[in-house]
């Protein structure tokens, strides 16, 4: 648990870089009361259990997967939330069957759904009056229908800014690698990927979640089966859906876009992985993965609130143990699989 | 080349070989008492056939086996019987044993051996000579060596496995026996092989003991036996029967069922030479090679200790400690057992003796189970340790029955590779225990 | 005599303990005033079929019993319905069909069925008076949690110019809105029945050390 916080880290500063000391406090205090609660549960239980670092990781979940401009009752009350409802009412680390992090965060998105939706400008965009407090993915949920065009255009025709940065690389990227394939990348991708973009205090820089999870995969903390399957149906699903509440036809989905906003780094590598809440086997982990996917696609594309990603996580993981269930491995010395007992 | 090995779950840990894997076997001290178990097999304790204050010659008889699931056991040393008491062997299991101070002359010891013409013997005599001096598989179920082919009798052994894997960490005793001991292996697995008639001879050895290797296959070329070695991937627990099977003949031996159901049968490196010793030489089994390793061990190292030693001289023998050791475990890391006592004595099922420092067992700390599912992942069995654990813990003996408690086979990969450090092998081996004895009238 | 007044509200609670009546608990408990009203309707029938079916458990066949109870418990609904909708009618469109539906409410038949039929008609008089009161308290309880909660208010009875919400302080700017969802009612009344549970039995884990009994 500690080394899964660690790795987070790099992601977390960069959200405290962009958004300044409010960013800091909202972290600070995700996580502070996360540790609270959990040593006040453990208590209660006559256990001690800060060792673990699940606390810690589980408040920097919940205060990265917030927007900066929450009022601070809100993480802890998520923190409240996540430990003593969903994890100590299970007894504890091992028995909870939902994400207390993503369980928290869902609960305070449906109590406090403005503040949850209000998204301050990151200190590296120059955003013009009436886009301050969109995310890309909201502001293009919200203007998408009516235009028929692809996300990233929508955002440039909103007036969203691009940074030289992004307009350098992209340009780059198109002249020594993609163009000698044949494709023209637009600008806004490298923002998006980079993390220079309005959203939740940890989910704005893929690359430097990313970076983190190599990391994990070295350690062999998190094994590949649930983001694989979690990323391939998302995509796939996207792809050949997803242009069609934009208005455009089936296969015109824009997968980069998708993978990018909305937190889908972080939900699908830290979150879907974590081993409590996530089947046994790798089979098992494979069909989690994928049938969190379609979730995510179909509640991103038609569902009311931006969490898909979480939303989708938190619906599988109460299938889990039905999965574990038909997955179980085939008994050495007997014919069939047996399942159940 | 594709190195066979077996299909599902598994580990690689760290093999910590190198120190003894390559230093030559030799000869421990003749201890001054030696406590004589008459249970070192699995099955019937033997009868004891001496008193107190007999005088017992080396190699002599003193305890009987009871009946056919009963083993011979023989005097280690020349000398007087002390006492006839009450012991506990690692494992929970007690028995009486044999005491015997040293004293007289040694018959066998530094004596040419008379050389048996076994090759004229038929195979009923062969039989009897095994079982005679007290051969039993030393390398894993601790059957009296004519129960595990006597199975054979009524079904066509097809397949004679010589195990040379020794997959456990540690354990180098085998490799060393295999490198130099070569013909008196061969010749084991020759008279079995006479006595089971296999229609083929697999001599399965893991691909990091690439000198045994070489070994053998000069030896089978020179000796003409008709055999083959193979090499299998690295791999833990491998030299179990189940997974060796699995893994030479992609046979499963069904649940609850012995190699022989699928017309295979195994046998131990250590074993083939106890038969060599106890057909050709007439040596019954008193001595056999023991592993002592450990980082706490001054001097690693792979010894031929007489049975009924106790651990306490051996480790003496080896140096001592070296440091304070965390534990003393009599077996393989994985499969052993803790012993406490110093006095305890070496059997024939003992294969090792490590002295462990803190720094080579992983924290004791117990976290709770995160549902990882690893330990699912590693059971060579299909077994789900956690649940099963879980079940135990809930006192559902009969659930964790149903869903293959019994079909554990104590590999201990499941405990090891437990990032949360879940004692898993020795709950699910006490309650096999607890539920072997009461579960069967359920 | 006693025990069948007080059974009711705590130790054979028809909410917490024996889990039947669930549904309009779940639905109606978003404010105070609904678990009140429908509460106050659940024990006027329930009072009211105890009765009858006492006096009737001896008359009627075996066979046609269900049909029976049925029956008294719809008349008393509708007695109950039409009354709530001529002189509370506000408060009557709140609840809409989970006023009709106590017909079947399962509190109603299990005390006909187990217990009023059986009796005389005091015993079974005093029976619904104990399952009804609990019933009523029990829902109020679960929509006060939920209300003060989800919507920082506590709502009771409108007269006059005053509308009957009291505002809880502090907690009406930004109450957690998800406690009167669906998700707030499943919660709510999951930890009243742990907390039930705890307070009949004794702390759990003293018990379950029993563990060679398999």
């Amino acid at each position: 648990m500690w080394i899964v916080t660690l790795c987070l880290l790099p992601g977390a500063g960069w959200g405290v870089y962009l958004y300044g000391t409010r960013a800091a406090l909202v972290l600070a205090a995700a996580i502070l009361s996360a540790v609270v609660f959990e040593a006040a549960a453990a208590r209660l239980a006559s256990r001690v259990t800060l060792r673990d670092g699940s606390a810690v990781l589980c408040g920097l979940l919940i205060g990265m997967s917030l927007s900066p401009a929450v009022p601070l009752f809100i993480p802890v009350v998520a923190s409240a939330f996540a430990m003593f409802v969903v994890k100590w009412s299970f007894g504890g680390l091992g028995g909870n069957w939902m994400n207390p992090a993503l369980a928290g965060r869902v609960f305070v998105a449906f109590s406090w759904p403005g503040a949850m939706t209000t998204w301050p400008a990151p200190r590296t965009l120059d955003l013009v009056d009436g886009l301050a407090g969109a995310t890309p993915l909201s502001l293009v949920k919200a203007t998408a229908p009516e235009r028929a065009q692809a996300p990233i255009a929508v955002l440039r025709d909103a007036g969203y800014p691009v940074s030289a940065f992004d307009t350098e690389v992209t340009s780059w990227l198109n002249v020594n690698v993609l163009g000698r394939a044949g494709v023209n990348l637009p600008t806004g991708y490298v923002d998006l990927f980079v993390g220079n973009v309005a959203g939740s205090i940890g989910e704005a820089s893929a690359l430097l979640l990313l970076a983190g999870t190599i990391f994990l995969f070295a350690r062999r903390i998190i094994t590949w089966h649930v983001p694989a399957a979690f990323f391939v149906t998302f995509a796939v699903c996207t792809r050949v859906f997803g242009g069609l509440t934009a208005g455009l036809g089936l296969f015109e989905g824009d997968v980069l876009f998708s993978v990018l906003t909305g937190g889908f780094v972080l939900a699908s590598f830290y979150m879907a992985t974590d081993p409590v809440t996530s089947p046994l086997t790798g089979g098992g982990m494979l069909i989690y993965g994928s049938v969190a996917g379609i979730i995510a696609f179909v509640l991103r594309a038609y569902g009311q609130f931006p969490e898909s990603v979480a939303l989708a996580i938190i619906l599988v993981n109460a299938v889990v143990p039905l999965i574990d269930r038909l997955c179980r491995p085939r008994r050495f010395g007997h014919r069939e699989v047996r399942h159940g007992s | 080349m594709r190195r066979l090995t077996f299909p599902r779950g598994g580990i690689v840990p760290p093999d910590r070989k190198h120190q003894t894997g390559r230093a030559l076997l030799w000869n421990a001290a003749i201890p001054r008492t030696s406590i004589v178990p008459l249970l070192q097999h699995s099955g019937e304790p033997a009868i004891a056939c001496v008193s107190r204050m007999d005088r017992v010659r080396e190699g002599m008889l003193v305890g009987r086996a009871a009946s056919s699931r009963s083993a011979n056991v023989h005097a280690p040393i020349p000398g007087v019987v002390r006492e006839i008491r009450p012991v506990v062997l690692p494992g929970g299991i007690s028995c009486d044993a044999v005491v015997i101070d040293m004293d007289g002359e040694f018959d066998l010891l530094g004596k040419r051996a008379e050389v048996r013409d076994w090759q004229s013997c038929d195979r009923r005599t062969l039989s009897r000579l095994i079982a005679e001096h007290g051969v039993v598989d030393m390398d894993g179920s601790r059957l009296p060596m004519p129960l595990s082919y006597g199975r054979m009798d009524h079904r066509r052994c097809d397949t004679l496995i010589l195990n040379g894997c020794e997959s456990e960490p540690y354990l180098s005793g085998d490799h060393r026996t295999m490198v130099e001991q070569v013909s008196s292996v061969l010749t084991g697995l020759e008279i079995v092989s006479r006595v089971t008639r296999p229609s083929r001879i697999v001599i399965a050895v893991e691909s990091n003991k690439p000198d045994a290797i070489s070994a053998l296959r000069t030896a089978v070329r020179s000796s003409g036996l008709e055999s083959h070695v193979v090499r299998l991937r690295v791999r833990y627990p491998q030299g179990d029967e189940r997974q060796l099977v699995k893994a030479v003949t992609g046979r499963e031996i069904p649940s609850g069922g012995v190699a022989a159901d699928v017309g295979c049968m195994t046998l131990g490196v250590t074993t083939a030479r106890a038969v060599y010793e106890a057909v050709v030489l007439g040596i019954p089994l008193i001595e056999r090679v023991v592993t002592v390793a450990g980082r706490a061990i001054a001097e690693e190292a792979n010894v031929k200790v007489r049975i009924g030693t106790p651990v306490g001289d051996l480790i003496e023998e080896c140096g001592g400690f070296r440091k304070t050791p965390m534990k003393v475990v009599m077996g393989g890391p994985m499969t052993g057992h803790t012993v406490t006592d110093l006095r305890t004595p070496i059997t024939k099922g003992t294969r090792a003796v490590l002295a462990l420092t803190a720094g080579e067992i992983r924290g004791a700390r117990t976290l709770p189970c995160i549902q990882c599912g690893r330990c699912v992942t590693s059971c060579p069995m299909g077994l789900d340790p956690t649940r099963l654990y879980k079940l135990i813990e809930h006192g559902d003996l009969r659930r964790a029955a149903s869903e293959g408690l019994q079909d554990c086979t104590e590999c201990g990969a499941c405990g090891y590779i437990c990032p949360s450090r879940i004692p898993l092998v020795r709950q699910l081996r006490q309650a096999k225990i607890r539920h072997g004895d009461g579960g069967s009238g359920e | 005599m006693v025990r069948d007044l007080t059974r009711g509200i705590f130790r054979e609670n028809v909410i917490f303990v024996t889990l039947i009546g669930l549904c309009p608990a779940l639905a109606v408990t978003t404010h105070v005033i609904n678990a009140i009203g429908l509460g106050a309707g659940v024990l006027i029938v329930l009072v009211a079929s105890n009765v009858s079916v006492s006096l009737l458990g001896r008359i009627v066949a075996p066979r046609i019993q269900y049909p029976v109870f049925l029956g008294v418990s719809a008349l008393f609904v509708t007695i109950v319905d039409l009354t709530m909708q001529a002189h509370l009618p506000g408060l009557s469109e709140r609840l809409g069909i989970f006023v009709p539906l106590i017909a079947v409410n399962c509190a109603v038949l299990a005390r006909a069925d187990v217990f009023a039929r059986q009796v005389v008609p005091a015993r079974a008089l005093l029976d619904g008076l104990g399952f009804g009161v609990g019933f009523l308290l029990s829902l109020t309880l679960i929509a006060l949690i939920r209300e003060v909660l989800g919507s920082g208010t506590v709502t009771l009875v409108a007269f006059g110019d005053f509308d009957g919400v009291f505002a809880v302080p502090r907690m009406s700017d930004n109450p957690a809105r998800v406690m009167v969802l669906a998700p707030g009612a499943l919660l709510t009344v999951g930890y009243l029945v742990a907390l039930f549970s705890r307070f009949r039995q004794g702390p759990v884990g003293h018990a379950a050390g029993a563990e060679d009994q398999a």
